[in-house]
């Protein structure tokens, strides 16, 4: 692994979001306007229900986007080659697929970070909704789970990508939106059936979410056991998504998928 | 001259259908090999193969004497490819692309390389252009520049030319002889233009459904037809030259009732001049077609047959 080829994906990923009105619409646009429609809709709830259910709906939107825009770039970026048809000039260069996933991992955490203190700003500046009441620490541990589930499923996107082309391109956008009931983003896990109450404990965000609202009404509190057991699945998935994309990007070169991703 | 790329054996195989078949070949120092062959006769799939983004089924490739399955990097750290089929990034300029290589390629003073190489292209107007707003040929010199950033010794180009104007096309070819010598490049090309492939290549393997069928110079390749084609203008009656070319047992084509064409082996091209000319035909014309490469490749692919 070299440092440098890693910069130098990082630096083709900061052109293409500078130059892309698609990109800052997809990471910040709608970021943007998610943070501000769940603003209102927490102030309504706020006024007509209950103050921890209108905040744990924010709380989880907030974190929500974590995922949302990791996954996202680490699955669009591969994208953006293929359209432009410049994959084959990426890897004949002696940029190993490793690399290129580091860089790709590094992005999607930096711009998840971004628009993750940009929002969260903006829910404190106009809704009052501060979600570092949770603590600094609890907060650095959610988004590392958080950024964690978002390469394992932005991982498994790309290698699907690699072996079946831009056919299941909707899955970069889509994909990660299977798991926001069932890691039961907005509300409790007690609130689904119990068939899908199990289900949910298989994904690491289910973790984070509910330690998350464990620790907003109770400011300071870390639920180690929570965190913990997210920490440990989210491992076990990240080995499992890079074992699976070894295999889709192998298999990619074998049927000559790879080169006819770009038409 | 030393031998940078070797071929071995290289089979590939897409379940039943063998796209490449057990091809062994040498690329020399400062070498321009052409690869050439019908539609689906192995000639991407190979290079796809040697740019490891397609693997093999079987064989072995050496650049500069190492294993490239086992020394990827480093054998791709000193080559590159372009290809009129792959662009690069169009939403960022010129100078961006090429930073991004030029990191990749871990090209010492990358903006001054790229200045270089834009300048010698006469394409440093564009510097700050978005990709996607050039002309096919600028974009078509700026993905050699690309392909040059990293100093290459080898050079794979798929079909380069393909959908530029002749014009382009020519200052294409001027340039990638001027490079053969200034650099003493290595260069795999392939093209359908076998005009293009007798000016610049050294050597030719010819390809047939991802076997090598002929391997020599477009020379010696031309040679391996043994006919050519005369021309005769003549002011006569019609006639009176089918007569004599009958008698004479040559094989004739009427292209109008002034001009015929005969089909011959070389020697026996004067012969046939000489026989009409004698029968008190009056010849206001002569032209005489040698085969070329294009013929070797018409005569290949349409008789298939083993040369």
């Amino acid at each position: 692994m070299r440092l440098y080829r890693i910069l130098a994906i990082l630096t083709e990923e900061f052109y293409i979001t500078k130059r892309s009105f698609e990109v800052m619409m997809d990471l910040f646009f709608f970021a943007f306007v998610t943070v501000i429609t769940f603003g209102f809709t927490t102030l309504y709830f706020l006024r007509e229900s209950n103050q921890a259910f209108a905040y744990h709906l924010f709380l989880g939107l907030l974190l929500w986007e974590i995922i949302r825009v990791a996954q996202y770039t680490l699955s669009v970026g591969v994208l953006w080659e293929v359209w432009s048809r410049n994959l084959t000039n990426i890897f004949i260069s002696p940029m190993s697929a490793k690399e290129y996933i580091a860089a790709e991992m590094f992005s999607g955490a930096l711009k998840s970070l971004v628009v993750f203190i940009t929002i969260s700003l903006i829910a404190l500046m106009f809704f009052g909704f501060n979600v570092y009441q949770v603590g600094l620490i609890n907060i650095v541990l959610f988004f590392i789970n958080l950024i964690l589930f978002s390469w394992f499923t932005g991982i498994i996107i790309l290698g699907l990508i690699f072996r079946y082309g831009t056919r299941i391109q909707a899955l970069a956008w889509g994909f990660v939106f299977l798991f926001q009931p069932l890691t039961a983003a907005f509300f409790p896990v007690k609130i689904l059936p119990k068939v899908l109450q199990n289900i949910a404990y298989f994904f690491p965000p289910t973790y984070v979410f509910e330690a998350a609202r464990a620790s907003f009404s109770n400011p300071g509190i870390i639920e180690w056991n929570l965190i913990g057991s997210a920490f440990l699945e989210n491992i076990a998935y990240l080995v499992f998504s890079l074992l699976f994309f070894n295999v889709m990007f192998k298999k990619s070169k074998e049927t000559g998928q790879f080169v006819k991703n770009e038409g | 001259m030393d031998t940078i790329l070797s071929v071995s054996n290289l089979t590939k195989r897409f379940g039943d259908f063998t796209a490449v078949d057990n091809i062994s070949f040498e690329l020399k120092e400062g070498e321009i090999l052409g690869l050439l062959g019908p539609n689906g006769a192995g000639k991407t799939t190979t290079i796809h193969i040697l740019l490891g983004i397609t693997s093999a089924t079987s064989g072995k490739i050496s650049y500069f004497d190492m294993d490239f399955f086992k020394n990827r990097q480093e054998s791709l750290q000193r080559i590159n490819f372009a290809s009129s089929f792959n662009t690069l990034q169009g939403k960022i300029t010129v100078l961006e692309n090429l930073l991004v290589f030029a990191r990749l390629y871990d090209v010492k003073n990358p903006k001054k390389r790229i200045h270089e190489l834009l300048e010698f292209f006469e394409m440093r107007e564009f510097i700050n252009k978005k990709y996607w707003d050039l002309s096919s040929g600028q974009r078509t010199r700026v993905n050699l520049v690309k392909a040059l950033i990293n100093s290459p010794e080898i050079i794979l180009m798929d079909e380069p030319t393909a959908a530029l104007d002749p014009d382009i096309s020519d200052k294409l070819l001027n340039l990638i002889e001027d490079l053969r010598s200034s650099q003493k490049l290595s260069i795999l090309y392939t093209s359908h233009d076998m005009a293009e492939v007798t000016r610049i290549c050294d050597r030719v393997i010819f390809l047939d459904k991802g076997k090598i069928i002929a391997e020599d110079t477009p020379l010696g390749l031309t040679k391996r037809i043994p006919y050519a084609k005369l021309q005769l203008t003549f002011d006569a009656d019609r006639k009176q030259v089918e007569k004599v070319l009958s008698e004479n047992k040559f094989n004739y084509t009427f292209i109008s009732n002034s001009v015929v064409q005969i089909t011959a082996k070389e020697n026996l091209i004067p012969t046939a001049i000489f026989k009409v000319s004698n029968a008190d035909v009056w010849i206001t014309d002569i032209e005489v077609y040698k085969p070329t490469l294009e013929d070797f490749f018409l005569q290949i692919t349409r008789s298939e047959k083993k040369v």
